[in-house]
């Protein structure tokens, strides 16, 4: 079967500066990938490649094995592609119910979207009427998880989940991650701070300066490389 | 849709059925460009009119001079619309982004304030 989400060779640039020299990659469904790197590697880049909101200079996107190489980030995210962005992108003087009611125009209605919501993070439920902009970081990002879910994704793209939250925290949210994966979503994480991910990631893929330079198993040997990546070190 | 069918199959079916159009990548900046080109010739189309028809005294090319300056005026109210629709597409999405962006530097600032309030206020009830 063909990956849900496939990357062939893509190169983009932000007013000519290449950002991403031929990246490959591919995430099948219920798989979670792991994209890993220092800061500046050209991993958001890639994640807003592949939810179509960057359009590649060469290269080809496919989705569920069709070439969709600069369709619109809209007609991406109706057929089921997710972007949750860095800084989590909840509407912060709303509150945590209206910030999921927005999630009502993928024609769902507001009692689906909540269940969906309340069921996988039940202290939203506690928080439904809270400012979004009053959560602590971690409640903050499972609203933004869960109006992600809320869109019953087939194809979820996530930058820097641990941003800002303890790791107890983290790792909780990657769990959650890692059940979604299971129901057969098709999971790509990008992460400066590999430890917590790499837990639960099938598959990693480790970026530097907008090229892979190593994918494989997140397996001691990538680990090995990534700690020496980011102490510079040449190995 | 069947009930056996995965959400992957659904994915991948409902990819098959939608109909995405031709890649737009740069689409909207060539709409962009279209519209103020569209603009420019308007005007230039109609001075020119203007001076087609004062140079002559034959009605035949003062008509067709008409004709051409309702054509130029046309060309540029076409024009202004499309460089509005693109530009300010481009405009609001820009001050939507900002908007939000300020919202959260705002709650950021007004969460911090009050966590050093009520710190201050702990260390105060302390003492």
């Amino acid at each position: 079967m063909n990956p849900l989400l496939e990357l062939r060779e893509i190169r983009a640039a932000y007013d000519g500066i290449t950002a991403l020299h031929g990246v490959d990659l591919r995430v099948g469904a219920g798989q979670v990938v792991a994209l890993l790197g220092p800061n500046g590697a050209g991993k958001t880049t890639t994640l807003r490649v592949a939810a179509g909101v960057h359009p590649a200079e060469s290269g080809r996107l496919l989705l569920g094995g069709r070439d969709l190489t600069g369709a619109d980030p809209r007609d991406l995210a109706r057929a089921g592609v997710c972007l949750i962005p860095e800084g989590r992108g909840v509407f912060p003087n709303l509150s945590v119910r209206d910030n999921l009611l927005m999630m009502t125009f993928t024609g769902r209605s507001r009692e689906q979207v909540e269940e969906v919501a309340f069921a996988r993070f039940p202290i939203l439920a506690k928080r439904a009427t809270q400012t979004a902009g009053t959560l602590s970081g971690g409640e903050q990002q499972m609203l933004a998880l869960a109006r992600g879910l809320a869109t019953d994704p087939a194809v979820l793209l996530l930058d820097e989940l641990s941003m800002g939250l303890a790791p107890l925290i983290v790792a909780e949210l990657y769990e959650q991650v890692a059940e979604i994966a299971r129901q057969g979503v098709a999971v790509l994480v990008v992460e400066q701070f590999a430890a917590a991910v790499l837990d639960i990631a099938d598959h990693a893929a480790v970026m530097v300066r907008g090229r892979i330079e190593r994918h494989g198993r997140p397996d001691d040997g990538l680990r090995t490389e990534l700690s020496a990546l980011y102490l510079g070190s040449s190995t | 849709m069947t009930s056996t069918e995965t959400r992957a199959d659904r994915f991948v079916r409902e990819l098959a059925e939608l109909k995405i159009p031709d890649p737009a990548a740069g689409r909207a900046a060539l709409w962009l460009r279209l519209g103020v080109a569209l603009m420019a010739a308007g005007l230039v189309l109609g001075a020119s009119a203007y001076f087609m028809s004062h140079g002559t005294r034959d009605p035949l090319v003062q008509r067709d001079a008409l004709a051409l300056a309702l054509g130029g005026v046309s060309a540029a109210v076409v024009g202004s619309a499309l460089f509005l629709r693109y530009s300010l597409t481009g405009f609001l999405r820009f001050w939507m982004a900002r908007q939000s962006y300020d919202l959260t530097q705002l709650a950021d600032r007004l969460l911090e304030r009050d966590i050093r309030h009520e710190l201050n206020g702990n260390d105060t009830a302390s003492r």
